[in-house]
């Protein structure tokens, strides 16, 4: 109960930010749109704010307890699923440094590890397959500019697609 | 007469069947993949038309058009992963059906189902286009405002376990879609001054994320604990739906497809918007079994019917007043003009032929769904064979390449990757994530007519209840949000 009720208040203050940017958007020079820029915000976001409390009352009367494997680091799953977010981050983070192609394939030779996979000659096969596969496909085939990477990485992209 | 079977001469030879073959292809297999929409897949086939008869050249991108708009239902079902934007509302349905191991039956509920509406759609492109298009111009933004609002009724649906939550998540997806510069007076909102958030926060990537990153995390968890041997076992073979469940179910195709055909007429509507409002109307139904978004058969015929049906419509503005009726079409258009033909109400008059053409076109490429959605279909049926470690990073490796792929940007990726985590989080919560798209899809419209119409009546709603169409459009909305509760209380009073 305590962790949807902690949930619940961050997107509160979510919305309150949200409003109180929403307060101060200039007013418009059209008399018109009575509504202006800020009108239509700030609407959706006391209706959130008000549909908030009524679940947040909820929660705390029904008292419900809600599994998160994810901010329980004791158990398997909790940490499987936690260093994946991170090995995630990782991949987001490296593709604009070392390209599409590495990023990519250590990426998928890390998330599976971190899920528990063994299998280190599928894993590898899999994982140069798949690369490969993705980097002909989009990058040469349909020219999607897959993200080439900085200095000499961007320049070993240009040899591959 | 003369027309007519010069009509069927141009289409139905060697060539252009063998054209119509290879853009229903290279459509499905763009939709189904995430990162390649079907506009893109027009614009790659652009170059190749250049030195082609007309009639052969838009049939071969009309034909795309059909396969791309049926071909994103193959990832939603499959990996939950909308390969296209139509496909959203495919996977409310779609992915519970294949978890139940009803992966084939919910894939031949969707190839029977967009050909079905493409059929239709047809048939009316070509008895009413010049009616329906003109019909569509008295659409203007008190409609478009009431057009929004029984988009938004999908959440009395989608949200049925919790209907606050659903409407604090359709809220959250309303905001979201406030980020960016304010089209109407041009202020920056939410944007803090990060030039990537100026154009706003794209939908796809809060899909991919919310859907099919916060399914792998979600999956992390379980999979372990699952026997997966029924799954890897099987093979995925779309199952076709044989005439009498087609009729039992016949009201659901008729509904989706009439929706999609007056949602794709309606100028730059789309069959995004369709697919989520036949969704809606279908799911009013509180007695169904199963439930809606339980893996519903009829969650999927009525988006599937409605956005195939969108791309018929789309074709009636696009031809008839040279004002495209969806994004493709949009593109479509382009290549209408570089090839030298202007669409408009001259089109009907000079270019018969042309118009009869892509009628058969629409009608063939809806018949040659089954033979790609099989083909499609079974290359990715091998993928739902691996080991779940490997299916999880290839699902997330191709979400990082749809969001990149967007406009480029590395911050797609950033947003697909937080709303991975907002989607983990609002699922355990038993928030609403169909509805945050719901809302961010549906967000501009809403606020944009509803601004709009008020400049118009000088500061005034009033428009909104003095034009008849608007009143019919605003009346459906209401009753479409208010039915749901309506029932519930003549359920009671009949009891």
């Amino acid at each position: 109960m305590a962790i949807e009720i902690a949930f619940n208040i961050l997107i509160g203050l979510g919305v309150l930010f949200y409003l109180a940017q929403a307060i101060q958007l200039p007013a418009t020079d059209n008399p018109a749109d009575v509504l202006g820029a800020g009108g239509f915000p700030i609407v959706i976001g006391i209706i959130a704010l008000i549909g908030l409390a009524m679940i947040t009352i909820h929660t705390i009367k029904e008292k419900r307890k809600v599994d998160i494997p994810m901010l329980n680091l004791r158990s398997i799953d909790g940490r499987m699923v936690f260093i994946n977010v991170l090995v995630l981050a990782a991949y987001v983070g490296l593709l604009d440094v070392v390209g599409f192609v590495l990023a990519t394939f250590a990426y998928l030779v890390a998330a599976p590890l971190s899920m528990g996979y063994r299998k280190p000659v599928v894993l590898a096969v899999f994982s140069s397959i798949t690369t490969a596969v993705m980097t002909v496909v989009f990058g040469i085939v349909f020219y999607v500019p897959l993200p080439r990477g900085v200095e000499f990485f961007r320049d070993l992209s240009y040899l591959i697609y | 007469m003369d027309i007519i079977i010069q009509s069927l001469a141009a289409v139905y030879n060697p060539m252009t069947l063998l054209l119509v073959s290879i853009g229903v292809l290279f459509g499905m297999v763009c939709g189904a993949l995430p990162g390649l929409s079907t506009s893109m897949a027009i614009i790659l086939l652009l170059p190749f038309t250049y030195s082609m008869d007309p009639v052969m050249a838009i049939v071969l991108m009309v034909s795309c058009y059909v396969g791309g708009s049926s071909g994103g239902s193959i990832s939603s079902i499959l990996l939950k992963t909308p390969g296209t934007p139509e496909a959203v509302a495919t996977t409310f349905d779609g992915y519970p059906m294949a978890q139940k191991g009803k992966a084939g039956e919910a894939l031949g509920l969707a190839v029977t189902s967009s050909s079905f509406g493409t059929i239709f759609s047809a048939i009316v492109m070509l008895v009413a286009s010049p009616m329906l298009a003109q019909a569509a111009l008295s659409f203007q933004s008190a409609e478009y405002f009431g057009l929004g609002l029984i988009g938004l009724s999908c959440i009395t649906s989608i949200g049925a376990k919790n209907q606050v939550k659903a409407v604090v998540s359709v809220m959250i997806g309303l905001m979201v879609g406030t980020i960016g510069i304010d089209s109407i007076n041009g202020v920056e909102r939410f944007a803090f001054e990060q030039p990537s958030l100026l154009n706003g926060i794209n939908y796809i990537s809060v899909m991919i994320g919310a859907f099919a990153v916060a399914e792998v995390y979600k999956n992390i968890e379980e999979y372990r604990h699952v026997d997966t041997s029924l799954r890897t076992e099987q093979k995925v073979k779309i199952k076709l739906l044989k005439f009498s469940e087609m009729a039992k179910m016949w009201s659901s195709f008729i509904r989706g497809s009439v929706i999609g055909t007056i949602i794709g007429i309606i100028p730059a509507a789309g069959g995004s918007i369709a697919s989520l409002i036949a969704y809606g109307s279908e799911a009013q139904d509180e007695n169904a079994n199963p439930k809606f978004g339980e893996g519903n058969p009829r969650g999927i015929i009525a988006p599937e019917c409605s956005h195939n049906a969108a791309v018929g419509g789309s074709m009636v503005p696009t031809l008839t007043l040279g004002i495209p009726g969806s994004p493709v079409a949009a593109v479509i258009m382009a290549a209408f003009l570089i090839i030298g033909i202007t669409p408009g109400p001259m089109l009907l008059r000079e270019q018969p032929i042309m118009l009869n053409a892509i009628f058969l076109a629409l009608i063939t490429a809806a018949l040659l769904l089954f033979v790609g959605g099989r083909f499609v279909t079974s290359q990715f049926g091998h993928i739902l064979k691996l080991p779940y470690p490997l299916l999880g990073s290839l699902i997330v490796t191709l979400g990082v390449v749809g969001a990149y792929s967007l406009k480029n940007s590395f911050y797609d990726v950033l947003i697909m990757f937080t709303f991975g985590l907002v989607g983990y989080f609002f699922d355990k919560f038993k928030y609403s994530n169909a509805a945050v798209i719901l809302g961010l899809i549906l967000g501009e419209i809403i606020e944009n007519s509803l601004r709009k119409q008020i400049i118009i009546g000088d500061g005034s709603g009033m428009g909104f209840f003095t034009r008849p169409v608007s009143v019919l459009v605003l009346t459906v909305a209401a009753l479409t949000f208010l039915w749901p509760m309506m029932s519930k209380k003549l359920k009671k009073g009949k009891a």
